[in-house]
């Protein structure tokens, strides 16, 4: 134990790592200057030119209210439909594998826009749900799909030595699961979930094509009385940059805390 | 009287394809009650798999193996039923590395067993005494050695209060200095007077402990004898080269 309080492991040999991490590269690292500047061109625009961006600004909590529904709303249906998907992807009932594979592979072969015009206007034809709600579920559908992909590969990646250590314990597949390979997976799925969640918080905007008053919409609605087309899209880039840098940050953050948890 | 009329484990005519590739090869073989047996045998000579089998971690393509009374190969048996019965340790621990080893040794006892957490527990402190590692009970898996981690997988197996215990190559993995402490907690366990059916390269143990040696080859079983006979006057021409090999 104490051989690595030993003062050799201290001496550092070469010329640095060939790769520089993070950490090296100091106080100006990328995420600083775009966050940092991008709420300070907000400021700016605001002070210097409050008309129109002043009153564009008035138009944005709305919307980011709108936007965090869907993402919120779609990532949590998403990941309840993903951990089903990817048990599926792994099981050896052929039935439940066949249903699991058809849908990743459907929704992964359609554009994301198509399949939301499509599932809003399918789920139209049959019930009357307010639009926020097919719109959370048209997303949902969608990232379902790829978040089945990492369940399924956050959990093959757990050494089948697990399975197998439960298995002769007397457990069943199913009680192993619950017990051994799931609170293991959570590690391993947390980070790439962080990753969605960014992507469909993006992807979200798209919902702006329905009657979904979402962040882009409420702008462009705003834009299209007052004809500040530029304007309006210039903020409407920047409320989204400073929203997603904030959460990769936080991802960021957590990955750390979890890998320093080890 | 009832013991001895039955074996624990018994093996006939087993044979096990990966493919085309020929693991086993018309096996049988048997372990009475409180039998110690000893598995060696070259690299791919289809002991691990063997082993594996009689807890149907792999499922076999004809034979039947017969445990405690029970035939495994007849899809019709819950095996979960079975797997209670048979504790298995691993080459590379397999202990549950986000429990506690306490919770390692609880887990299965509480949803397999179902018996209460303080029943559970109270064994659980019982045999890690046993092992040697009582003060370790709160840590996590990834802080003890090599050592220490087969002695907690043994006890987590031990836990179940299984029939009988299987153990695949379970000082392989360890640095030489730690092999000692495990190999003593199977000496124990034997002497306590478990079945244990145990593949290992470790010859000092198989003369040691085994009531019988069997060994393998290109998934056959070419010879079963006393320790005694196996070691100085093996009948057979690849027994002894791998004897000469090993020891
Ligand atoms: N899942 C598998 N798929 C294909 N081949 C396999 C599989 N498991 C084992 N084998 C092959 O079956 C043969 C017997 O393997 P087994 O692990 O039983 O040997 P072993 O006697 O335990 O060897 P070792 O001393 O190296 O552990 C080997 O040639 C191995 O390559
Ligand atoms: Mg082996």
């Amino acid at each position: 134990m104490s051989t690595s309080e030993s003062p050799q492991s201290h001496i550092d040999v070469g010329d640095g790592a060939a790769i520089p991490t993070k950490s090296d590269v100091g106080l100006f690292t990328a995420w600083r200057i775009a966050f940092v500047g991008s709420i300070a061109c907000c400021i700016f625009l605001a002070v210097y030119k409050p008309d129109p961006y002043l009153a564009i600004f008035k138009f944005v909590p709305d919307g980011i209210l709108v936007t965090f529904k869907v993402t919120v709303g779609a990532i949590l249906l998403a990941i309840v439909l993903g951990l089903f998907t990817g048990l599926g992807r792994i099981s050896t009932n052929r039935l439940v594998n066949g249903i699991a594979s058809l849908y990743v592979e459907v929704i992964r072969g359609i554009p994301l826009l198509v399949q939301i015009f499509y599932i809003y206007y399918a789920l139209g034809r049959f019930v009357r749900i307010p639009d926020l709600f097919s719109a959370i579920i048209a997303m949902a559908v969608c990232y379902g799909a790829y978040m089945g992909e990492v369940f399924r590969a956050g959990i093959q990646s757990i050494p089948k030595g697990q399975m197998e250590a439960a298995l002769s314990l007397g457990m069943s597949r199913r009680q192993a699961m619950r017990h051994v390979i799931l609170p293991q997976s959570i590690k391993v799925v947390l980070p790439p979930i962080g990753n969605e969640f960014i992507a469909l918080l993006k992807d979200s905007s798209l919902v702006s094509i329905l009657a979904v008053s979402d962040l882009l919409r409420r702008c462009r609605e705003f834009a299209s009385e007052s004809f500040t087309y530029f304007e309006t899209y210039t903020v409407i880039a920047l409320i989204y940059l400073v929203i997603t840098l904030f959460f990769s940050k936080l991802i960021g953050i957590m990955e750390e805390r979890l890998n320093a948890g080890k | 009287m009832r013991e001895n009329s039955r074996p624990m484990i018994e093996a006939r005519n087993v044979s096990k394809h990966f493919g085309s590739f020929r693991a086993l090869h018309d096996v049988s073989f048997s372990v009475a009650a409180n039998e110690k047996v000893v598995i060696i045998g070259p690299s791919g000579s289809g002991k691990s798999t063997l082993l594996r089998s009689i807890n149907r971690l792999e499922t076999i393509d004809s034979g039947s193996i017969i445990v405690d009374g029970v035939n495994i190969a007849d899809p019709k048996v819950d095996i979960c039923n079975v797997r209670e019965e048979v504790g298995m340790v691993f080459q590379s621990f397999n202990l549950f590395p986000h429990k506690t080893v306490l919770e390692n040794l609880t887990l299965a006892q509480l949803v397999v067993r179902k018996r209460s957490r303080a029943e559970a527990a109270d064994r659980a402190m019982e045999l890690l005494k046993k092992v040697g590692i009582a003060e370790k009970a709160s840590a996590y898996p990834g802080k003890l050695s090599g050592g220490q981690q087969q002695r907690v997988a043994i006890a987590r197996s031990l836990a179940m209060n299984p029939k009988m215990m299987l153990f695949d190559e379970p000082t392989s993995a360890l640095d030489p200095e730690m092999i000692g402490e495990v190999l003593d907690v199977m000496k124990d366990l034997a002497r306590e007077g478990m079945t244990m059916a145990v593949v290992t390269h470790e010859m000092g143990f198989a003369r040691e402990v085994a009531d019988k040696v069997i060994f393998m080859d290109q998934g056959a079983i070419v010879e079963v004898g006393t320790p005694e006979h196996f070691f100085t006057n093996p009948s057979h021409e690849r027994a002894r080269q791998f004897l000469s090999q090993i020891l």
